[in-house]
């Protein structure tokens, strides 16, 4: 059977597509060094039309307000400049109301499109451009940590990584959050209480990475102004620990913290980069591989998730589960020297 | 070779799930269609793969595993003809439902009229509405220049005005749309569908085919009061097809593979129930639920006339987390005849969201699972049911008379019991009268329905095979009491002429213990006004039923199901129709 991969990886390649979603200009070139806050792409992605009647606006019918049109489309112009007019006695015209463009003039109307501040996507993440998309934006790789989450509250940053504590078992709880925390993007096993969120804003964090969380903060965390990336599920459980040891080896080193929304179908997963330097070209990570002997394994569900373990056995034929449902199991051992049974759905290969 | 289908002997639908890619194969066994086997492999139009073909393909490779046919060449792709040495498939026909729903804008007059036509025709395939434009929003057209550049939706659906009726008004509106188009680059146009005012559609074709991927339909509503949604809806899901083209690779092999009978899912299970309804009892409604991991689909035909209802991010996997936001953990957790923290209950229906695919690993979890199908279904029926062109009760608000209900859905074939599939259909689509509950176990529908147009000859024979399983013949008397009055008498005589009578008490859930198949002739005396579908409250009648996995099922609970405020008594009655159903089991 085939297993999708959880990418939680203490060094790899990364390759990261930073694309806008309307033409713009492209302000890297290939091969480029970047860093998070250095802007890939520009483009006026919400621009503000105003259709304004000329006719009504001089009071004349549509084809005379034609004639009086002093702008053709495409023209640039400032607040007031005169765009139609004058005419009548008292010499009426019609000025562009800001700085802006004449996307369309006809038929007693004209389309201005308001000049609107660019927005500027930024790399997000260090590394070099490697591809140029024309007029969208650039392929950016780079090498080093890779922990992707199942939950994201849609925000983004970068900023120094920092657990909260020797290890990542414990529940992260209001004293632990302290002035120490404020500007660094902070690390935990899980938080069950609304109050940790709200101190977190306070601080103010940067960040927060999770490695759970119970499913009735979502609202809250959604709310919260600072990015929040869940890795692991919705529960009360210890962070898993491959992301655990990334995320302690890497103290005070800084993360690219892209906590989007989950969109499986587009491959959009929440994520922490912490870029490398290294002269050691490791492959891109596998996105599906197959379930066999071997295999180091994440649980998904159940009582012993997030546990990692190896498969030790694949068992032939369906097997009937406690919930009465067949299907193909295998027998993992786990850190812990135990072992135990699982449907092989319920595992994700792990190649951290 | 001949390749026109109705010629053909061997045909292969394929249908991309949102998990799952199922490859079905039917073949002629002694002159008839037959269902033979099905293969299936994940899906694979999103990431990381973004190609279709790669799923369809390992499907292919396990269908040729088990029939032992060939039907791959690296050479050639699908093996289309058939050959004489019995290598390939005569046709292939596919459907999906993968992909993120498409985003729609609707607009129209009003938004009592026109867009109540065109949210009913959004929702005849995987869409969100996004956002309304109407003459009633107090928009500018400014504003709405502004909504749709911004917004960028796939679609937008323009309906409004009755032929001869308005056209002033809507032509404002138009050029809205046709500026904001204008504006956006090529690639990102949207697809417009006008379905308004016939008498508009030179004027729509001039304006905005230059400028948009411009569909016109005949009117969706020609005179006030009158919905003509099947010439829309043919052209909605051809806009699916194109958005999905745009989406997944691989889909220009499927339109060659399968020479256009391409069609979505929804669109396919739709024309099935509606050849269902021409085939079986005129008076009566086919109704067929498909629940699956993103979304439900709810089709209900009378006699041809289809209404068809899609539930996107209302499903048993990823669409399990809305469950819960449509509705609320109380709603679900108020079907579960165990215990368990809303903690619980909530934490495993969004990681199940978010692991889809992973299995319930003990009763407590697929309990939670069958609890989510059962409030999905209510959903789905619950909105579905006002739109439906017969209802039952005050205000409408009851299912009508139908016979036969179809489920489909891996929670439904899946489930280890077969009262748990009886229990989520009753409890979801709570029928009334005397109806027959089925099983679609292969998950054959929606190929059925695909091949239906072309070839009606495999859909018969193959629902003629018993493909679809008869959970148990249902009675439903509808009317109210106090619990605990008889409400019903029923006398059951069977072919060898032994017979019994059972005396029905408001409030219960029962069983007649009939065999699997069993041919029995039922005489139903309503007491109390109490009506089961025989031409009035209080009207007695005869009918044949035949018992299936669990009997005949008396449903006297009441329409619709009521609940306690306290929810220890909800889990208590639960747990009660458990044991009743599992008895029998």
């Amino acid at each position: 059977m085939i297993s999708k991969v959880k990418h939680i990886h203490a060094f790899t390649s990364i390759k990261r597509e930073r694309v806008l979603p309307i033409a713009g200009h492209v302000l890297v070139r290939r091969m480029q060094k970047v860093s998070p806050s250095d802007v890939i792409v520009v483009a006026p992605l919400i621009s503000k039309f105003v259709l304004m009647d000329i006719a009504q606006g001089l009071n004349v019918n549509p084809s005379r307000a034609d004639e009086l049109l002093q702008r053709q489309a495409g023209e640039d112009l400032v607040e007031g400049d005169v765009i139609a007019g004058p005419v009548g006695m008292f010499k009426r015209v019609v000025r562009a109301p800001q700085e802006g463009i004449v996307r369309i003039a006809g038929e007693g109307k004209v389309l201005f499109e308001i000049s609107s501040p660019d927005y500027e996507l930024q790399a997000g993440m260090e590394g070099t451009i490697t591809n140029i998309i024309p007029e969208r934006g650039a392929i950016i790789e780079t090498k080093g940590a890779l922990i992707q989450g199942i939950w994201g509250n849609g925000k983004t940053t970068y900023g120094v990584v920092q657990p909260t504590s020797n290890d990542l078992l414990k529940e992260l709880v209001v004293e632990q959050l302290n002035i120490g925390f404020r500007g660094a993007i902070i690390t935990a096993g899980f938080c069950k209480s609304p109050e940790v969120l709200e101190a977190a804003g306070i601080v103010p964090v940067k960040g927060l990475i999770l490695g759970s969380m119970p499913a009735n903060l979502i609202p809250l965390a959604k709310k919260m102004d600072y990015p929040i990336m869940i890795i692991d599920g919705f529960r009360e459980t210890p962070m898993n620990k491959a992301a655990e040891k990334i995320l302690i080896e890497n103290k005070d080193k800084n993360i690219a913290l892209n906590a989007q929304e989950l969109d499986t179908f587009q491959g959009n997963f929440p994520e922490g980069i912490i870029s490398q330097s290294s002269t050691s070209e490791p492959d891109l990570p596998s996105e599906a591989e197959t379930l066999k002997v071997g295999k180091k394994v994440i649980i998904i569900n159940g009582q012993q998730a997030p546990q990692i373990g190896e498969i030790e056995k694949i068992i032939s034929g369906k097997q009937v589960l406690p919930s009465g449902i067949e299907t193909r199991l295998a027998e993992v051992t786990l850190a812990n020297e135990k072992s135990a049974i699982l449907p092989l759905t319920n595992l994700e290969i792990i190649n951290d | 070779m001949d390749t026109t289908i109705v010629a053909a002997k061997s045909v292969i639908a394929v249908d991309i799930g949102s998990t799952i890619t199922r490859s079905l194969f039917f073949d002629v066994v002694s002159g008839k269609y037959r269902f033979i086997a099905v293969g299936s492999a994940p899906t694979t139009a999103g990431a990381p793969h973004f190609d279709v073909t790669d799923g369809i393909w390992r499907s292919l490779e396990e269908l040729q595993y088990i029939t032992g046919r060939a039907l791959l060449s690296e050479k050639d792709g699908v093996i289309i003809p058939g050959t004489p040495d019995n290598q390939g498939v005569d046709i292939m026909v596919a459907t999906m439902s993968v992909g993120n729903p498409i985003s729609v804008v609707t607009a129209g007059l009003l938004d009592t009229v026109s867009l109540q036509n065109a949210r009913n025709l959004a929702h005849t395939t995987y869409a969100n509405i996004i956002d309304e434009i109407s003459l009633n929003d107090h928009r500018t057209s400014s504003d709405r220049i502004n909504l749709l550049t911004r917004k960028r939706p796939d679609l937008i659906i323009i309906t409004g005005g009755t032929n001869n009726g308005a056209s002033h008004s809507l032509l404002s509106i138009l050029e809205s749309i046709g500026l904001s188009s204008y504006l956006l680059n090529e690639s990102q146009r949207p697809h417009i569908l006008f379905t308004g005012n016939e008498q508009l559609q030179e004027e729509v074709k001039s304006g905005l085919s230059k400028i948009s991927k411009l569909r016109v339909a005949a009117n969706i509503q020609p005179v006030l009061g009158k919905e003509n949604i099947q010439p829309a809806q043919k052209e909605i899901n051809e806009i699916y097809k194109e958005v999905r083209n745009k989406q997944s690779g691989g889909l220009r092999e499927v339109f060659s593979w399968t020479e256009g009978t391409f069609t979505s899912t929804a669109a396919a299970f739709g024309r099935v129930i509606r050849f269902l309804s021409e085939k079986y009892e005129p008076e009566k409604g086919v109704l067929g639920v498909d629940i699956g991991s993103d979304s439900t689909i709810l089709a209900a035909a009378f006699n041809g006339e289809e209404t068809l209802r899609v539930f996107p991010n209302l499903g048993v996997g990823s669409g399990s987390s809305g469950v819960i936001e449509k509705n609320s953990l109380e709603l679900i957790k108020r079907w579960m005849p165990i215990e368990l923290s809303d903690q619980e209950i909530r934490d495993y229906i969004y990681n199940k969201s978010v692991n889809p695919c992973s299995l319930p690993l003990d009763v407590e979890q697929l309990e939670i699972e069958l609890a989510v199908a059962k409030q999905a279904i209510r959903y789905a029926a619950e909105t579905t049911i006002p739109n439906l062109p017969k209802q039952l009760g005050a205000g409408g608000t009851l299912l009508p008379f139908m016979e036969p209900i179809i489920g489909s859905g891996r929670i439904l074939t899946l489930a280890p019991k077969r009262y748990q599939p009886l229990s989520i259909l009753l409890d979801g689509l709570q029928p009334t009268g005397v109806t027959t509950l089925a099983l679609d176990q292969n998950g054959l529908l929606p190929g059925l329905g695909a091949v239906s147009e072309a070839n009606p000859l495999l859909t018969v024979q193959v629902i003629e095979s018993s493909t679809f399983l008869n959970l148990g013949t249902i009675i439903a008397p509808l009317g109210v009491a106090r619990p605990g009055t008889t409400i019903l008498r029923v006398r059951v005589n069977r072919e060898d002429g032994r017979s019994f009578t059972r005396d029905i008490k408001y409030g219960s859930l029962s069983i007649l213990p009939v065999e699997l198949g069993e041919k029995v002739s039922l005489h139903l005396r309503p007491l109390n006004r109490f009506d089961v579908g025989m031409g009035g409250p209080g009207k007695s009648g005869k009918v044949n039923a035949v018992g299936g996995v669990l009997g005949i099922v008396i449903d006297a609970r009441g329409r619709p199901l009521q609940f306690s405020l306290d929810p220890e008594k909800n889990r208590k009655r639960n747990e009660t129709w458990r044991k009743t159903l599992s008895k029998y089991e």
